[in-house]
């Protein structure tokens, strides 16, 4: 068995990696970055990363897309001095893919059985197709948009 | 400080005149130790580096690989399988891959035969192992010649010779083109040994071959993960077999040193007396008796592990490499990347050298309490 599994190896070594690297870059999160929020350590999910980047170049990193809309209906609470209309863009990542998209156009689908590293998440996609086949296949509840979105609705998530 | 550092030293110089006077055992005591150390510390690390290996190869693997069944057994895969397979959502890409054995009568070894239209850039040529190389004896520019299943022969010339390092897995590797390789196995025109699929998200790997199992019951995908467990699960099972058969070794060390080490003969005894009675304090005779256990087992240790080191990442094993590498063809002669746990070598240190010390002082420090006189009267 394990001498096909050796072949296997070997051969995808060559092609796959490329794709990968294309597929999953992105800008890096520096390894100390907390997410305000909730204060525990970005990098660790990479694949939950989301930002919010400021007029004056600063940008934040959330864990989640879920702390970052918290972060957006309520700045001030988390971060002295800064508000909503300051923020220049916002990414969060694509599920499937696990690209970078703005979540003011992403559709968000919630209640699924997919968890991030915070629990129940909005989890974000590009196209309502994506968002519709992912609500059957993970059991979510409902889809909704980045508007939708209010303070009260992200309480019921935690 | 300063006089605490000399009675140290002064004890420690003690000690080793007190061990060369008994030369013959403690010389033979350190050469059990050592050996058993050795043999300890250099399964750990072969097992460790073969784990590690495996994990940086398998680092770059596809995320999924889907086979079909006939029967419950391998068989090559149509490429519309690729197709929708490729069209589920959450999967980045799909590539069929073509692979397989040739069997050289020459040699009678086997050889594994890929293809890769990117490493094999153009028809007839070919990138080859290490192993095969030197089984060979090819240089670059030479010509290979395989039997295609036509008879006709197919003549690659060698391009390149894939580096050393690669060897645990490319020992007997024949990269060609993908043209080439239908020719050789008169291979069938749209399809594929197997598929290697890439999914964007990790978490939507189980998603993905479920659906995939749904949609070709004759499917099996395989995930990374599965094979990475499957690795070490056999270099586990291996070290297993390893250990089983030094565990008598060990056994019979652990006996040898705890009599040793605990029972204290009639002349130690006196000595500790004698010690005594011209002044040492009992806490001196036991500083004695734990540097006599320090310098026996540290020394073994060290040397047990250095000479490990070296007969791992210098050598490559060749007193376990047979029981526990296991490739029958053409044998990699690979060089282990030189890598050390510190965490495995700590465990290895309180499994040997503290119990060792601990073994010697203890039964010292009931005689060490007793009468000197009464010591050395007995």
């Amino acid at each position: 068995m394990y001498r096909i599994i050796i072949i296997l190896v070997l051969a995808c070594a060559m092609t796959v990696t490329g794709a990968h690297a294309a597929g999953k870059g992105g800008n890096p999160v520096p390894l100390n970055a907390k997410c305000p929020v909730c204060g525990m350590f970005v990098a660790k999910y990479p694949d939950w990363t989301a930002t919010a980047s400021f007029k004056d170049g600063t940008t934040h990193y959330f864990d989640g897309p879920k702390d970052l809309l918290t972060y957006y209906l309520d700045p001030t609470r988390y971060a002295r001095g800064r508000r909503q209309a300051d923020i220049a863009s916002m990414t969060v990542k694509e599920y499937y893919s696990l690209g970078m998209i703005d979540p003011r156009g992403a559709f968000f689908v919630l209640g699924s059985d997919v968890y991030g590293p915070m629990g129940s998440e909005l989890i974000p996609f590009k196209t309502q197709k994506d968002a519709m086949a992912f609500k059957i296949d993970h059991k979510g509840k409902r889809i909704i948009r980045f508007n939708e979105i209010t303070s009260q609705l992200i309480k019921t998530l935690n | 400080m300063n006089i605490h550092f000399e009675r140290h030293l002064n004890i420690l110089d003690f000690t080793l005149s007190s061990l060369l006077r008994r030369k013959g055992k403690n010389f033979s005591l350190l050469t059990m130790y050592l050996l058993v150390i050795f043999m300890l510390a250099s399964l750990v690390f072969f097992v460790t580096a073969l784990k590690r290996e495996a994990a940086i190869l398998l680092r770059d693997a596809p995320d999924m690989v889907v086979q079909r069944l006939v029967a419950g057994r391998q068989d090559l895969v149509p490429a519309q399988y690729a197709e929708s397979i490729a069209s589920i959502r959450g999967v980045n890409g799909v590539r069929p891959r073509l692979w397989g054995y040739y069997y050289d009568g020459l040699n009678g070894a086997n050889y594994t035969i890929v293809a890769d239209d990117y490493m094999a850039s153009s028809p007839e040529s070919a990138v080859i192992g290490n192993g095969l190389a030197r089984s060979r004896s090819m240089v670059v520019g030479d010509l290979l010649p395989l039997i295609s299943y036509d008879k006709a022969p197919l003549m690659l010339q060698i391009r390149s010779i894939l580096p050393g390092e690669s060897d645990l897995m490319a020992a007997d590797l024949i990269v060609i083109t993908s043209e080439d390789f239908r020719t050789l196995f008169k291979f069938p025109a749209g399809l594929a040994t197997d598929l290697a699929v890439d999914v964007g998200n990790p978490k939507e790997l189980a998603t993905v071959a479920s659906k995939i199992a749904q949609q070709f019951p004759d499917s099996r995908p395989i995930l990374k993960s599965e094979i990475l467990r499957t690795y070490q699960a056999i270099f586990d099972w291996r070290g297993g077999m390893v250990v089983i058969i030094l565990a008598s070794a060990l056994l019979s060390f652990i006996i040898f040193a705890w009599d040793k080490a605990t029972g204290l003969s009639a002349e130690e005894r006196k000595e500790i007396g004698i010690l005594k009675s011209i002044g040492w304090s009992t806490s001196d005779v036991l500083l004695l008796k734990f540097w006599e256990g320090v310098v026996i087992s540290l020394t073994a240790f060290l040397l047990g592990v250095v000479l490990a080191y070296g007969h791992v990442f210098f050598l490559s094993a060749p007193i376990f490499a047979q029981a526990l590498k296991g490739w029958s063809v053409i044998y990699p002669d690979f060089r282990l990347s030189p890598n050390v746990d510190g965490y495995q070598l700590a465990v290895l240190f309180f499994l040997t050298v503290v119990p060792y010390t601990a073994a010697t002082v203890i039964p010292c420090w009931r005689a060490a309490t007793t009468d000197p006189d009464s010591a050395m009267r007995s």
